[in-house]
């Protein structure tokens, strides 16, 4: 589903990826873990499409399309999904209103027909109840005002509402509190099938044990340095990152 | 050739019956509103722009056609409305509430007139602004609107002024609301001249004890140059709001000044303006609080885009005698491309000393981290700006208490926000 091959990014000339390579196929769960400022986020943006990164050297490709010149909302029609590290807030615009506008841009991008009201009521219903978040929460301004944890979980009520092939979570599970994190985790299993991959950023061993990954890459300096399986994580957890800093 | 020599020529061929004392206190107040203008329109060449253009002081007649306006009419969103061409109302064209008073100031009766006497240029700024005392000599008859004692009126009465025939229209207009009445008014100009043109219009407000006045107004020229001074004289326990949008024309200025002269004063000034292109919008605003216990509130926004400019000038004055006041200002601003400009400036003059002020302005580009995060989620780029600029101006909009009104004028907004990308 996603190839990234030999990625160099860097942003007003500073490079930050650095011949980065990972493959992510379909129905797969992968963990990229790492020490802070190596890089995750920004790579999490690039393969969104974020134009601060100028893509220096290798190619991302999704579905055997490169992504190259597409823009953020065209890779989103293709069916990328970001979960932020920090979601925006944007005062003056409703959730609701936003994913009635993002439903609607993608299906027509398809040549689908605009959800009706009634449809469109009865999805935000369904996937509301998965994540289990309140109405007058997506009524107001988008995360204006949210704790943490509320915007964590409207990162993945947007998730289920688009339903996207690849979602990659940046550290969603950061500033959730135990309950928030198997309600979050909970969704994102729910939402797992064979025709879609999820890549999880995260800091904490904890979040492995809601979210199962097949794989495990360490991300050092603008590469993967390092992957296994789930017990890699486990490894990290107990040993830090200098070990392998020095096998490097 | 002199702007103000031909004025005064002017008066001086004028030959009714106006006395010697009145002319020359005409030319007294255009001397000394010309020698305001550098200041007052330092970012604004409304004068030197149309000077040259436009004969400023017609002698316009008033046209009677068949027309019929129909077009325009079917537009209207209320069942009352006043229509005025170049200046002239008509009220064949009218459909005129009853128990309001609307007619000319030549067709006021001796009673009324003992009314309207005390209000006609006597709160206008034509001493400080060069265009109202050019409105002052040059405007036709004047529209006296009066509402009586307990007057409520729940819809608004739509106010269409239609500039047609002329190169140069003069429009003016009183309006008295006595004690305790309750009125809305949405104003809208509409530019049918073929080329460029230039209107002034003057309206002066006189407000009597707990009296509730609400002031809607849409301004959307073509290549129209247009000069709107409304000025507001409020006695006690009165409420003024007022909301103003400003989408297009060449040169609009507006002047809103406001009066509280009494206890207990309430006035709320709301603004929006989204411009494109070379217009130009300046706002400029005056509070003055002229005693105690008196509440202003003043939020304008806008958002500049083409080579278009912004200015606003928000005064608050503060008089010895106002304690305990409560004046607010804002201003904020979106500027979507690079030769868009806005000028920006509060003046406070406060005399009084338990005063509580608050004043701020800001000068913005549009949120690039809330543009991906909107794109991220599939939205095109255009679609996301239009969003959020939407969001910008949902803060004025809010500040509309009337259902009907704030959906007019959300449905202006969406429209005029519509021909905004960034550049
Ligand atoms: N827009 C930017 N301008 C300048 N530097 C940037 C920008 N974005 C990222 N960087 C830098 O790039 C490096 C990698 O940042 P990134 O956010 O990708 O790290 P991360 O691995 O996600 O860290 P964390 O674990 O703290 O979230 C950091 O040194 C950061 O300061
Ligand atoms: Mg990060």
């Amino acid at each position: 589903m996603l190839k990234i091959k030999n990625l160099h990014a860097s942003v007003e000339d500073t490079k930050i990826l650095k011949g980065l390579n990972l493959e992510v196929k379909n129905g797969e769960v992968h963990a990229i873990m790492g020490p802070n400022g190596s890089g995750k986020s920004t790579l999490a943006s690039v393969i969104a499409g974020r134009e601060d990164y100028d893509v220096t050297e290798g190619e991302i490709n999704f579905q055997d399309k490169d992504l190259g010149e597409l823009g953020p909302e065209e890779r989103a029609r293709e069916g990328i999904f970001l979960a932020f590290q920090y979601p925006v807030e944007i005062p003056g615009v409703s959730t609701t209103n936003f994913m009635k506008t993002a439903v609607n841009q993608i299906r027509e991008s398809k040549g689908e027909k605009p959800l009706d009201a009634v449809a469109f009521l009865k999805l935000m219903k369904e996937k509301m109840k998965l994540v289990n978040i309140r109405q007058d929460l997506l009524s107001r301004s988008i995360n204006d005002g949210f704790s943490g944890g509320e915007k964590k979980r409207n990162e993945i009520f947007q998730m289920a509402m688009l339903n996207p092939k690849l979602s990659i979570l940046d550290e969603t599970d950061s500033g959730l509190d135990i309950d928030a994190l198997k309600i979050v985790s909970n969704g994102v299993n729910a939402l797992k099938s064979n025709e879609n991959a999820t890549v999880v950023v995260t800091h904490y061993q904890r979040l492995l044990d809601y979210i199962v990954p097949d794989f495990v890459h360490v991300l050092m300096d603008g590469k993967i340095v390092k992957s296994g399986d789930k017990n890699l994580a486990l490894e990290l957890e107990e040993r830090g990152y200098d070990w392998i800093k020095s096998e490097n | 050739m002199n702007i103000t020599e031909d004025l005064k020529r002017f008066i001086d061929n004028e030959n009714d019956s106006n006395s010697q004392k009145r002319k020359s206190d005409v030319i007294k107040s255009i001397e000394k509103s010309y020698s305001l203008q550098k200041e007052e329109y330092k970012y604004t060449p409304l004068l030197k722009k149309i000077e040259k253009k436009f004969n400023l002081l017609p002698e316009n007649k008033e046209i009677v056609s068949q027309k019929s306006y129909s077009e325009i009419k079917k537009n209207i969103d209320s069942e009352f409305y006043i229509l005025c061409v170049d200046g002239f109302y008509k009220p064949e064209l009218s459909n005129i509430p009853p128990n309001i008073s609307i007619k000319n100031y030549s067709e006021l009766s001796d009673k009324e007139i003992n009314l309207f006497e005390k209000i006609y240029q006597k709160y206008d700024d034509s001493k400080s602004d060069f265009f109202s005392s050019i409105n002052s000599i040059t405007h036709n008859d004047c529209l006296t609107i009066s509402l009586d004692n307990n007057f409520i009126s729940k819809d608004h009465i739509s106010i269409i002024n239609i500039i047609e025939n002329y190169e140069v229209s003069n429009f003016r207009k009183m309006i008295f609301c006595d004690k305790s009445s309750e009125v809305s008014f949405f104003e809208q100009f509409i530019d049918l001249c073929q080329g460029e043109s230039f209107s002034s219009s003057v309206t002066e407000i006189y407000l009597s004890e707990n009296s509730k006045f609400n002031f809607y107004s849409a301004q959307d020229f073509k290549e129209n140059y247009h000069y709107n001074s409304i000025n507001t004289f409020q006695r006690r326990d009165s409420t003024s709001n007022f909301y103003t949008l400003s989408f297009s024309g060449s040169i609009v200025r507006n002047n809103l000044n406001i009066c509280l002269n009494d206890k207990n004063c309430y006035a709320n000034m709301y603004g929006f303006y989204a411009i494109n292109e070379k217009s130009l919008v300046d706002n400029h605003t005056s509070v003055d609080h002229v005693d105690e216990n008196s509440l202003s509130n003043e939020h304008y926004k806008g958002i500049m885009g083409g080579r278009s400019n912004g200015v606003f000038n928000g005064k608050i004055f503060v008089r010895k005698k106002a304690q305990k006041t409560n004046a607010f200002q804002a201003n904020n601003n979106i500027i979507l491309s690079d030769k868009a400009k806005v000028n920006t400036k509060p003046q406070l003059e406060i005399w009084a000393d338990d005063v509580k002020c608050s004043h701020g302005c800001t000068v913005g580009q549009m949120d690039e981290d809330a543009i991906f995060y909107l794109m991220s989620r599939g939205i095109s780029r255009k679609e996301s700006i239009s969003l959020l600029l939407s969001a910008f101006s949902s803060e004025i909009i809010d500040k509309i208490e009337d259902d009907k009104m704030k959906s007019a004028f959300t449905s202006l907004i969406k429209n005029q926000l519509e021909k905004f990308n960034d550049e």
